[in-house]
């Protein structure tokens, strides 16, 4: 199985798609955003803008990654035949949705870590080491319910129909989890709506403890909850995806 | 040991049957090609040989265990009609990648050999041809050294060239005592490469034997004369003789040899005969009779 997670591994970062927008879109706005507002601070949060925008995109790019890098690959797969030459091999079912899991979540640590890095190098943020190593651990396993979801879309759906749903998805949950325009500038009505996407909560979670607060306990039962949720979905759809007659 | 064995399998979709009550058994060591009209239930046998489909009724053994035992074991090796590849994976990496989910796999330079890979290597598979794709494919088959390879008409996209180094490296990989099982609905395939032909239309075996067997039985020439009165009774021990059939007067004999069979139709019975016909079947006629007989 470490193998499999290697090639995995190997094919997403040969993926152009994936490179460009969970690699260079959060980098690359990152440092755009930065140079326009890096300097003043968000009135929600109280964070200097070259950290909060650090958080958002970085949760942007993880988000990006841990939905792209299974939705429609896992399709494709389903529907190419791959699947079978996998199935008609030793290797267990259960290894397959596992390696996808895990691969997906490594993939989500260069977008965070880029981000961090570019936040450092081009804005200077400092933040006190277990601040950082926090921030890394959390919004890392913040992941698990976008790579469910992607698992989710990946088994119900065609690759042709993957595709945009994991796109208008993806750019949903990024913008009304606010990580492309705070969720202080909101309408009411999109607000709230914004309160109980998984994004939501995955990206305060990020900015509570950029900011040096442990996380609010809402948007930890939140995450919590869409995740276990999310899993369950997966595992379900898979099992649906995978057997047959 | 067997190293397959179908007991009256049959498979049911909803109202259709595919696989309809079929019983077979392959000695390990054998070549087997399963010939039949596209829909005659090659791929749903091979597919529940592998344990993706569960049949109806009946039971399936491989190498006398349940097929899912056998795959988990690395003993089958499939390729199967439908299957691509991983585009941004390249050649070896792909068959690398295979050959390590099994436990007793080939070595690497070694498939690449018997499957004609090892100049393209190192291509990604996107950039692969149809022919170069379906040869990973045979690659990805073998990869685990398999006691039994399934092989579900692995020639459809080849061209003839293609066609003749693929067989030739399936005999290659046959060779070591392996079992292979082959599905094709091309006639001459079956003939030149398996050393046994189970033909199969509607879900059900029509004819099981050599190919020579089934091509005198079936497709065989065949000498037809008036009988009038006389008796039938001989004819089938005439040499080369297979069958008989009696319509009205006439009685058609069918021959492997036709030569021995007419000879001996004037030399050694007291025989009248008049209006002697000889009746030359196209291979692929007989086949397809075959077929629709059932």
């Amino acid at each position: 199985m470490r193998h499999y997670i290697k090639v995995e591994l190997l094919r997403m970062l040969r993926n152009k798609r994936y490179v460009v927008f969970v690699v260079a879109f959060p980098v690359g706005f990152y440092l755009l955003y930065a140079n326009l507002w890096g300097t003043e601070s968000d009135q929600a949060t109280g964070l200097r803008g070259s950290v909060m925008l650090m958080v958002s995109m970085a949760a942007y790019g993880a988000l990006a990654a841990a939905m792209m890098s299974t939705a429609v690959p896992w399709s494709q797969e389903r529907h190419s035949g791959w699947l079978r030459q996998l199935q008609i091999t030793p290797l267990p079912g259960r290894a397959i949705i596992l390696t996808k899991l895990v691969s997906s979540l490594l993939l989500v640590l260069p977008s965070l870590v880029l981000v961090g890095l570019a936040a450092v190098l081009t804005q200077h943020v400092s933040l006190p080491p277990a601040r950082w190593a926090a921030l890394i651990l959390a919004m890392w396993a913040g992941t698990i319910p976008f790579a469910a979801l992607g698992l989710v879309i990946g088994s119900l759906l065609p690759p042709d129909t993957a595709q945009p749903v994991a796109m208008v998805g993806m750019f949903g949950l990024a913008m009304l989890g606010g990580l492309w325009l705070p969720e202080s500038i909101m309408p009411a009505a999109m607000k709230s709506v914004a309160h109980v996407t998984p994004s939501y909560d995955y990206a305060s979670i990020g900015w509570r403890i950029a900011g040096g607060d442990a996380p609010h306990p809402a948007h930890a039962a939140g995450i919590l909850a869409w995740g276990v949720v999310l899993v369950a979905l997966a595992l379900v759809a898979y099992r649906r995806a995978t057997t047959r007659a | 040991m067997n190293a397959i064995a179908f007991t009256e399998v049959t498979k049911r979709y909803g109202d259709v049957v595919a696989v309809d009550g079929i019983d077979l058994e392959v000695p390990a060591g054998a070549t087997v090609a399963l010939l039949g009209p596209n829909g005659a239930g090659k791929s749903t046998s091979i597919t529940m040989l592998l344990g993706l489909l569960r049949p109806t009724s009946g039971e399936i053994r491989v190498f006398g265990e349940p097929p899912r035992t056998a795959v988990a074991n690395g003993e089958i090796g499939a390729m199967l009609q439908e299957g691509a590849l991983i585009p941004e994976l390249s050649v070896a990496e792909t068959v690398d990648f295979v050959r390590r989910l099994h436990p007793r796999p080939l070595p690497l330079e070694e498939i690449l050999r018997l499957a004609d890979l090892t100049e393209i290597a190192r291509r990604r598979a996107y950039r692969l041809s149809g022919g170069q794709t379906q040869r990973v494919r045979f690659a990805l088959a073998i990869a685990g050294g398999p006691k039994l390879l399934l092989l579900d008409e692995p020639t459809a996209a080849m061209d003839v060239e293609s066609r003749r180094r693929f067989w030739d490296n399936m005999r290659a990989y046959a060779a070591k005592g392996r079992t292979i099982l082959f599905a094709t609905h091309y006639l001459e395939e079956a003939d030149e490469n398996a050393d046994r032909v189970v033909v199969i239309a509607r879900g059900r075996i029509v004819a099981d034997g050599s190919a020579a067997g089934i091509k005198a039985g079936v497709a065989g020439q065949a000498v037809s004369f008036l009988l009038g009165e006389q008796p039938v009774t001989g004819l089938d021990a005439l040499p080369g003789a297979t069958g008989v059939e009696l319509q009205g007067a006439r009685v058609t004999l069918r021959t492997t040899d036709l030569d021995a069979t007419v000879a001996a139709l004037y030399r050694k019975t007291t025989l009248d005969i008049r209006d002697l016909q000889v009746h030359g079947a196209d291979l692929e006629d007989a086949f397809l009779a075959l077929t629709k007989e059932a």
